[in-house]
């Protein structure tokens, strides 16, 4: 004989606001199978639950109905507090008389209380269809796949690594260190950027538990939590990286000239490359592109100079598998093109630069030996002018969103112009300093004081040229007068912005993405470094822009996230997965069609009871199974069900009211 | 000193909005509008600061700028506003409305501009065309400014830059009724 | 043959007869029929707007009306504030039907607007109907060493939404017909800033300062002479020039020319036709330089070659 408990919860003011609880509560007591209930003010309390846990004992429950709210919010307390009392968890029902009643209609008590009363109703005979069910154990493979070779890429694969979880790191380009290994200095202390990072790069190359694989992309990845495939390709290097020695001969006598990425297109590199000395690895690789081996046949040099015979002019593209349980995505960002600014002649004037481009100019590993220069005639700027918020905060050119590090390297900027050319004075447009961080106010101050930097408030409408110099014309509303800087060079802090395929790349992980292709986090609060696909972790800026020291911290969360997954053998699964009745499965496989998760493959089994003849029925892997009831809608012979949502529960829902 | 704090609801920004058919709140006052425009050096307020005060609901303040009333409608402003704001279309509709409740600012310049438009209109309503010569010369007749570009005239009239001809549209009385039909929308609006 | 209602607009019969008769022999070069909107009104100009919302729409909409009642396709219009002013009722009337409503009940006898007839600027029906090449094509006399800073003013591409044509900061149509007539276009960075439009008799201080950086700029800019394709730019940077050469203090002598005289010139119609006297700032100087040899402008070969050299081999 059934014995249902009843909980109502008031929510503090949420449900009893708009719904007459203690009504509520003598209606579930009219229902023949409930044998007590009773309200609570926060159901989901300590003492909440502690009500829930004695009733079951004091009345010999055997299902419970807690009314309150959102079973995505409390359900996994509530059937911890049936564990508790020694009671199977999911025995439990949660109607929802908050989001689906109290708060959808505020302005009509009656009716919000008298659907209340019915969602219970509804939950009470489902329960009376509740079955004991247990959660499955899936195995779980201890490897991390890192996709993304940048600070936050090397961060998380490092962290995890650590922790003697193997880890495979994926690089698109031929080295790893991304655009961290581009900087000059970084704010708020002025470190080397380089002298910072490359020890990290340096480790991640040496580490027993990371698989570097530079020059590389992901091309698919199947499964689910804990048991992922991905098959990636390794794009042909046509250098033997067992043999290669690093030497620099190939790329010294390479008589073919590439504008360098690395140096923003400033100076050039050859077609055989390593893209920057410090590069780990540092093996160069053949841009097959530009090689003229490559493309006519002619040619050949670098082979002919590898003393190693490390040149191979055969070597194709390879593609590899790993199975792995978890994924970090770190692909990080791109410079948003500022083309779009046609009012500040972009693309018409040389002496129009971006920020990076000026970061490797100052670099003193740079093209340019440290110190800047004007692109059109090579002469150091004394006037520079650097323009904030391009493209950032300009809905009109398509970005809502600030960039959130271009306050701070612009500060930082003015301050290493200061220091390389000491004759120089920075005019910063800006609308906003914001400096939010630990030490960053008080570094932008010191840049304010020490450069003597002119902070003019307010966007720059137009750039003209005049002589050699470039007229940059916009208001200081500080003062409400329109000011026009005569310029030797201008620096744009262009926006932070995805890779153009940082949505392939989410599409193919099976992730979501915004619509400027950031990739979207699970919750923007509380689950800021997981995607709602179980055992994918963002880390960096492929989430949104941030900062180095922002950056580093969540890869280090993604690192968390991951060892915590890894930390038992198996992990657990919630049992609510769909089972096959073979007497009724007729083989017609529409439900290996329609179910996303290819949870559903075929087996032969025996025609009858000792028959030798076999037949095709669906099956289905429990491990891979997310419930989603898919297979149970399109069964003809309504041979699927799911657990915990079985056809009989659901009719019984629908019976009761 | 500005007294806010008195009055909630800002009628004169909802006035505005419903007019323009844009929303002040969208301005950021980064300024790009004022360094674009080629005229705000010569207005009493720019229109980033014409904006603000539409949002501080400085309804009289407003009215008595020449700042609409020195707008060219070029356009660049809005061309280049970050928050897409169509500027022009606000400063019509600031200049409409005061026009509907007959602010005027006491910039004598704008006495001169409106009188222009006025004399411009007058014009249109009996030919249904523009006179250049008659304009210019009702203008500095009516402004009191006879020999305003007088060092002009002998040149352009020597050039046949500007004739003394008039021609009239035929259905003079389609844009007779025209304007009467129109002002009386105008009242009805 | 290609048919075109023609609206020429007020000054067209005024202070820009130049641009009309001109444009008429363009137009017979390029095998053009214009047929002229009949009894067409005035566009309420600035004025209109600036006074009223529904006139700012019922004269030009009269005008739409009656360019329906032809059965050409397109509406040409020769003066850039009659194009916008029409173009904006068009776009208005298309998109707001319970505003096109109204505005139609002003001049309801003269029937029903239906959005049928397109509207274009002259610039815009050169360069989208013809193309450079074609225009090319019709070049009996190359501009060959003409230097020309080609000055589209704020409506012939502004704002966006309503001209959909060419770009509003940069636009490079006109620049492109130039270099097609064999005459070489000038970096002009102040090719869409506004020259005071109106403001040229009611308060000409403001015409003499903006019209006079205009004026400054071409000439930095290395040109012989100014393009327009707008009769009120072409009065103010004109007729204003000796105003605002004493006021600066300096000598500009930039002659301040109509597409269309350029393109009758480049098509063999012998000067006179351009009807020099109309200039206040005479053009024949300028027009010496046709013929000169250009200096082999280093700018025009390196960016080739830098294309060429995405990689090069040494």
């Amino acid at each position: 004989m059934a014995r249902v408990g009843v909980f109502v919860c008031f929510c503090g003011a949420n449900i009893a606001d708009f719904v007459d609880v203690p009504a509520v509560v003598e209606e579930a007591k009219k229902i023949k199978e409930v044998k007590y209930a009773i309200d609570y003010k926060y159901m989901c309390s300590d003492p909440g639950q502690g009500m829930i846990r004695d009733a079951i004992v004091a009345h010999r429950l055997t299902s419970i109905v807690v009314a309150a709210c959102s079973p995505r919010m409390h359900e996994k307390t509530f059937r911890k507090a049936l564990s508790d009392a020694g009671m199977n968890p999911y025995l439990l029902e949660v109607a929802n008389i908050r989001e689906h009643s109290s708060w959808v209609h505020q302005k009509d008590k009656k009716a919000a209380t008298e659907k209340s009363s019915d969602l219970i109703r509804m939950a009470v005979a489902k329960s009376m269809a509740n079955e004991q069910l247990h959660e499955i154990s899936v195995p779980v493979t201890k490897r991390a796949l890192v996709i993304g070779g940048g600070i936050a890429g090397i961060q998380a694969a490092l962290d995890i690594a650590d922790a003697r979880i193997p880890v495979v790191l994926v690089e698109k380009s031929p080295s790893i260190g991304g655009k961290m290994a581009q900087l000059d200095e970084t704010f708020p202390t002025l470190d080397c950027s380089q002298c910072i990072l490359t020890p990290k790069m340096v480790d991640v190359a040496s580490h027993p538990y990371i698989e570097l694989l530079p020059y590389s992309e992901v091309l698919e990845l199947d499964g689910y939590v804990g048991n992922y495939k991905v098959k990636i390709k390794r794009k042909a290097s046509y250098v033997n990286f067992d043999t290669c020695t690093g030497c620099g001969a190939c790329w010294q006598k390479c008589p073919v000239k590439v504008p360098n990425e690395f140096n923003m297109g400033i100076d050039k590199r050859k077609a055989i490359y390593s893209p920057f000395p410090q590069a780990v690895p540092n093996k160069p690789v053949i841009d097959a592109e530009h090689c003229t081996m490559l493309i006519k046949g002619k040619c050949g040099i670098c082979a002919k100079v590898c003393e190693k015979g490390s040149i191979d002019y055969t070597m194709q593209d390879e593609i590899i598998e790993r199975e792995i349980g978890a994924v970090v995505v770190a692909t990080g960002y791109d410079l948003w093109d500022p083309k779009p600014y046609e009012e500040y002649g972009v693309g018409r004037y040389k002496d129009i630069i971006t920020s990076l481009e000026f970061e490797r100019m100052v670099s003193a590993s740079g093209p340019t030996g440290g110190v800047p220069v004007r692109p059109s005639d090579g002469k150091i700027p004394k006037s520079v002018v650097f323009i904030k918020c391009v493209g950032s905060r300009d809905e009109a050119k398509g970005i809502e969103y600030c960039s959130k590090i271009c306050c701070m390297y612009t500060a930082k900027h003015a301050m290493l112009l200061h220091h390389k050319v000491h004759d120089s004075h920075a005019y910063i447009f800006y609308m906003d300093i914001r400096a939010a961080g630990k030490g960053y106010e008080e570094f932008v101050k010191r840049a304010q004081v020490e450069t003597a930097a002119t902070y003019l408030r307010g966007r720059v409408s137009k750039i003209y040229k005049k002589g050699d110099k470039l007229m940059v014309r916009g208001e200081d509303a500080q003062i409400g007068q329109v000011v026009e800087v005569e310029a030797d060079l201008v620096v744009l802090a262009t926006a932070v912005y995805p890779y153009k395929d940082n949505s392939d790349l989410a599409r193919l992980l099976g992730i979501s993405y915004d619509k400027y292709g950031f990739l979207s986090e699970a919750h923007p609060k509380l689950r800021p470094v997981e995607t709602a696909k179980a055992g994918i972790f963002l880390a960096g800026c492929t989430q949104a822009p941030k900062d180095i020291p922002e950056t580093v911290a969540q890869a280090s969360a993604t690192a968390a996230k991951v060892c915590g997954l890894f930390a038992g053998d198996t992990m657990l699964k919630d049992p609510m997965v769909s089972t096959v009745n073979t007497d009724y499965c007729t083989g017609c496989q529409n439900c290996v069609t329609v179910c996303p998760y290819q949870a559903i493959i075929t087996e032969e089994i025996p025609l009858g009871h000792g028959s030798k003849e076999i037949r095709t029925v669906a099956k289905i892997n429990e491990g891979v199974c997310q419930g989603c009831g898919s297979c149970v809608a399109i069964c003809r012979s309504m041979a699927i069900d799911l657990a915990g949502f079985t056809d009989m529960q659901i009719i019984n829902e629908i019976v009761s009211i | 000193m500005i007294a806010l704090g008195q009055q909630i609801e800002n009628k004169f920004l909802v006035a505005v909005n419903k007019k323009s058919s844009n929303n002040i709140l969208d301005c950021y006052q980064c300024g790009k509008c004022v360094s674009t425009c080629p005229v705000s050096s010569f207005m009493d307020f720019s229109p980033r600061e014409i904006m603000q005060m539409i949002k501080l609901g400085l309804k009289e303040e407003t009215y008595m700028a020449n700042s609409m009333w020195f707008c060219l409608t070029c356009a660049a402003c809005s061309g280049r506003c970050p928050r897409e704001i169509d500027i022009p279309r606000v400063m019509e509709s600031i200049r409409h409305l005061a026009i509907a409740e007959n602010i005027n600012p006491d910039d004598p310049r704008v006495k001169n501009i409106r009188k222009f438009h006025e004399i411009f209109l007058d014009m249109i309503k009996r030919y249904g065309r523009n006179y250049e010569l008659r304009m210019m010369a009702e203008f500095n007749i009516r402004t009191r400014n006879l020999f305003k570009d007088i060092h002009l005239a002998p040149k352009a009239l020597l050039k046949g830059k500007i004739p003394i001809g008039n021609e009239k549209v035929k259905s003079a009385k389609a844009i007779k009724r025209m304007f009467e039909i129109a002002e009386k929308l105008e009242k009805t609006q | 043959m290609t048919k075109l209602t023609y609206f020429p607009g007020c000054s067209a019969h005024g202070t820009s007869e130049e641009f009309d008769s001109t444009l008429k022999l363009v137009m017979k070069s390029l095998d053009v029929e214009m047929e002229e909107l009949p009894d067409w009104n005035c566009c309420g100009a600035t004025s209109a707007h600036v006074m009223t919302e529904n006139l700012a729409l019922a004269l030009p909409l009269r005008n739409l009306v009656l360019a329906e009642k032809l059965s050409n396709k397109t509406m040409g219009i020769a003066c850039a504030s009659c194009y916008s002013r029409m173009k904006s009722t068009k776009v208005e009337m298309d998109n707001h039907p319970e505003l096109a409503k109204r505005i139609n009940s002003t001049i309801i006898e003269e029937g029903e607007y239906q959005g049928s007839v397109d509207v274009k600027s002259m610039l815009q029906f050169f360069y989208e109907d013809f193309g450079t090449e074609a225009i090319a094509e019709k070049v009996t006399y190359p501009l060959q060493g003409l230097k020309i800073a080609c000055y589209y003013g704020c409506l012939l591409t502004r704002p966006k939404a309503i001209t959909q044509f060419d770009s509003p900061e940069y636009p490079m149509s006109m620049d492109n017909i130039v270099e097609s007539l064999g005459a070489t276009a000038t970096p002009f960075d102040f090719k869409t800033e506004c020259c005071g439009a109106s403001f040229s008799i009611s308060d000409t201080e403001i015409v003499l300062s903006l019209s006079g950086t205009i004026l400054e700029m071409a000439k930095e800019s290395g040109a012989h002479l100014i393009a327009v394709a707008c009769p009120l730019c072409q009065s103010n940077l004109d007729m204003r020039q000796p105003d605002i050469e004493k006021k600066n203090g300096t000598k500009y002598d930039m002659p301040v020319m109509y597409i269309t005289q350029l393109m009758a010139l480049a098509f063999g119609y012998p000067v006179q036709d351009l009807k020099p006297s109309k200039h206040i700032v005479p053009i024949e100087q300028a027009l010496s330089h046709i013929g000169e040899e250009i200096e082999t402008p280093e700018v025009k070969k390196k960016p080739k070659k830098a294309v060429q050299a995405e990689s090069e081999v040494e």
